[in-house]
């Protein structure tokens, strides 16, 4: 089953709209959803034009599509478990929250806070994610535990932070901060970081672009070749600020 | 003229001698009457259970230290959100919620009055600023002086007048009420990289000792007449072996005062542990309780932990480190120039843990083997050892042994070895409770004279009127209605007002602050005094003249006077 929700052009398009009830499952008793404007209730049949394909008889089956202005609509795919959610254009903060299982692909930008302390699943946003890529919520130890998030352009600042397991792929480049705090998991960047990993405390990161004010309290241990990635790289261990056992892979310069 | 008349009461009031009976409360302009017109407004209570309005005598939820423990967790504010609805403001946290939070929980509970256990006085207008935002409780300061340089002076030069005079000064500028020691020396020490050990160390620069910064702090305090005895948390909080340092500290306390304690030892199971490391530490218990069964000039309270995640915060600095280094988590610490310190880190208690499940037990050992449940009171420190909105679960532990046998048999299996708590058969009643939640705090803050912790004609209307029927709940077996009915009251009433019914507010606050005005010989006073003006306008960042919290801080300040010297 595919469910297509196409933005209505709104008298005020800059008042966000908060719809974590845009899940695949929710979809399986119909499209009478409750979301927020500002703190307004809304039908999601006042937003959207709704058009459904096909039907279904378990979640995983369904398809929600996003079309249309969706930039101002946060949390789409919060607690989403299964299914497939596609956004044609760009989306909003918080998107896929706390996500389990399913999949998400922006084809446009995504903003801050993508895929905030997610536990499975796969989002693929094929342009750039803004701050607190693939994060944990302020305060808590733990981050992204599971899932795997993969950006073809570029993230923000902090990408990655608390990271405590899964995979997190950033084809660009991305800000300060990223992996800051790392407790586990995988956090690859293919382009630039500033600062990366901060207080790791396990885990790996790669670099594959340049370094930028490396932290000092990173110890290197080796220069070797990183078959899986074909480079060569310079293997760090820390951050021995705290006692951390993380691993950091910068490519080194020059290496193919 | 607004009257009630509560009717058909279940009255227990410890401090007018009245154990269950069944009685009408006349209220007037919110105070107690002997009686009202039959225009009054009436509330039938049907027997259920009617105290005093609960007091706390020892809550962290007002100032800078608590408001910085709300900065740190900003993963607090995911809990206990509730709407506007209504009269309510929104609310949001569990271990360090808002102030609106705070104050409708308490008031949900029953408890119309509450002493925040540790103002540093340069920081007192945070304090009162909140105290206003904590609308449905009267509130009440404890004021740090635990290192403070011209008490350290002063008592360094055995001038126990002159303590007496900072001290009354300092509490009539910061609109404090009562003076709390927090670690006394070691918070200065901390100052400068090291801390105490021992009662008899002496403070780096200052040439004193814990031992004689309490006891002439004690005489100081008696001096001045205040409504509360100083009120102490001793040194080596959290130390394995730390209990023969309170054994030291409460052997220091004199019987000054006919009409109440000498000493407030709070918190007291957090100095209560035997042994050298953490991997042999057990309960003193028996040994504290054997000195406070001896002592009447001393009055506790339990400190008790429960098993939750919560957030910890005390003056007491170096023990602060100490534990982050144990835990690694989150931490910050604060040095307040001339007087005191503080220190944060969260904690979470597990039954998992032995130390944890020892700590739990020897809480409640405190308060049962203390033979006179007025010595022995109800805290939790919160949040330091669980949200207060835990004292009901602690009620119903007291109240029952079969609770505590379920519980038990869930912890550590050291536990019954390093405790005597399995083998404690006490249960607590309904009287026990009421002076261990109301009317042993009134007696001990000195507030029965302000119409506090009873119901006798002229106190203040404070009541809490629960749903349960004494004659009926057996607490031993039904403990769970026990628990459920302290969370809820049926009726609080704040000075003459239904103020929640059903946990539910359905009233703007208007609480009163009270503070101590000690009336101190102009010869000895300190503002006359040169070389304290001196050493004031030298050595701290603001100016006398600014020092003291302008009025408009207390929009319903409460002034008691005391014949200080006389
Ligand atoms: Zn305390």
């Amino acid at each position: 089953m595919r469910v297509i929700l196409e933005s209505k052009v709104r008298k005020k398009p800059n008042i966000p709209i908060e719809a974590e009830a845009i899940i695949p499952r929710n979809f399986l008793k119909g499209t009478d959803l409750l979301v927020y404007e500002g703190n307004k209730e809304r039908t999601l049949s006042e937003l959207f034009w709704i058009f459904v394909e096909g039907t279904a008889v378990s979640p995983e089956n369904i398809e929600v599509v996003l079309k249309g202005d969706t930039s101002r609509i946060k949390r789409v795919g919060e607690y989403m478990d299964t299914g497939s959610i596609l956004i044609s254009g760009d989306i909003g903060m918080h998107c896929g929250n706390f996500m389990s299982g399913g999949t998400i692909e922006i084809l446009g930008n995504a903003d801050a806070w993508l895929g905030r302390e997610m536990r499975g699943g796969t989002i693929l946003c094929r342009g750039n994610a803004g701050h607190y890529c693939a994060t944990g919520y302020r305060g808590e130890k733990k981050g992204m535990q599971g899932g795997r998030v993969e950006v073809f352009g570029s993230a923000g600042d902090f990408c990655a932070e608390y990271l405590a397991g899964g995979e997190v792929h950033v084809h660009g480049s991305v800000g300060d901060f990223p992996g800051v705090e790392m407790r586990g998991g995988q956090l690859i960047i293919d382009g630039d970081a500033t600062r990366p990993c901060a207080n790791m405390k396990d885990g790996t990161c790669v670099i594959l672009g340049r370094v930028h004010e490396m932290i000092p309290t990173f110890e290197k241990v080796e220069r070797r070749v990183i078959p899986e990635w074909n480079i060569t790289a310079d293997v760090y261990r820390g951050d021995i600020a705290n006692r951390g056992k993380g691993t950091l892979m910068v490519k080194t310069a020059g290496s193919e | 003229m607004n009257e009630i008349l509560v009717k058909n009461a279940c009255v227990i009031d410890p401090i007018r001698g009245i154990n269950g009976d069944i009685m009408d409360i006349a209220i007037r302009d919110g105070r107690i009457v002997e009686s009202v017109s039959d225009r009054a407004e009436i509330i039938d209570a049907h027997r259920c259970l009617t105290l005093p309005g609960g007091i706390d005598s020892h809550t962290h939820v007002c100032g800078t230290k608590v408001n910085f423990g709300r900065y740190m967790s900003p993963e607090d504010m995911r809990a206990g959100r509730t709407r506007r609805h209504g009269r309510m403001h929104v609310t949001s946290g569990y271990y360090v919620p808002t102030t609106f939070g705070n104050s409708y929980r308490y008031s949900a509970m029953g408890y119309t009055t509450l002493l925040e256990g540790a103002m540093a006085p340069l920081e007192a207008r945070h304090t009162h600023e909140e105290f206003t935002a904590t609308p449905h409780q009267d509130m009440l300061a404890n004021t740090l002086f635990d290192g403070n340089w011209a008490v350290m002076d002063a008592v360094r030069e055995k001038n126990i007048p002159k303590t007496a005079a900072i001290v009354g000064w300092t509490l009539n500028a910061v609109k404090g009420y009562a003076i709390k020691l927090t670690n006394p020396g070691g918070t200065e020490a901390w100052g400068w990289g090291e801390d105490l050990t021992s009662i008899h160390e002496k403070v780096p620069h200052f040439e004193v000792t814990p031992s004689e910064i309490i006891t002439t702090m004690i005489r100081a305090n008696e001096l001045l007449r205040l409504p509360h005895s100083v009120h102490l948390h001793c040194n080596n909080l959290g130390k394995p072996g730390n209990y023969q340092t309170t054994l030291d500290t409460f052997d220091l306390v004199p019987d000054l005062n006919p009409d109440r304690q000498t000493l407030y030892a709070t918190h007291v199971q957090f100095h209560a542990y035997g042994g050298g490391t953490w991997r042999n530490i057990c309960s003193k218990a028996e040994d504290i309780t054997r000195s406070i069964n001896s002592k009447p000039q001393i009055v506790m309270d339990m400190g008790q932990i429960m098993f939750c995640r919560t957030m910890t915060m005390t003056a007491d600095g170096p023990m602060e480190f100490n534990l982050h280094c144990l835990h690694h988590n989150k931490w910050s610490n604060h040095d307040v120039e001339l007087e005191t310190g503080s220190g944060i880190i969260p904690v979470t208690y597990s039954k998992k843990s032995a130390v944890n499940c020892i700590m739990w037990a020897i809480g409640l050992e405190l308060a049962l083997l203390t033979k006179n449940p007025w010595q022995c009171l109800l805290e939790t420190d919160n949040p330091n050892g669980a949200p207060f909105v835990k004292y009901p679960e602690v009620i119903g532990l007291l109240m029952s042994k079969r609770y505590r046998d379920e519980e038990c048999a869930t912890l550590h299996a050291d536990t019954e070895r390093r405790t005597s708590l399995f083998a404690l058969e006490r249960e607590m009643d309904w009287h026990d409770i009421a002076v261990m939640t109301r009317a042993g705090q009134a007696k001990a803050l000195g507030i029965v004279n302000q119409g506090k912790g009873h119901l006798g004609a002229g106190a203040e209307a404070d009541i809490a009127i629960y749903p349960i029927r004494t004659d009926s709940v057996d607490p031993a077996r039904e403990y769970r209605k026990v628990v459920e009915g302290f969370q809820k009251t049926r009726f609080t009433i704040k000075r003459g007002r239904v103020v929640s019914r059903d946990g539910e507010i359905i009233v703007d606050g208007a609480n009163a602050t009270f503070w101590t005005n000690a009336l101190i010989p102009e010869d000895i006073r300190v503002d006359n005094d040169p070389e304290f003006i001196r050493r004031f306008q030298e050595f701290y960042t603001v100016r006398m003249s600014n020092y003291p919290v302008q009025d408009l801080y207390l929009p319903r300040g409460r002034r008691v006077d005391t014949e200080a010297f006389s």
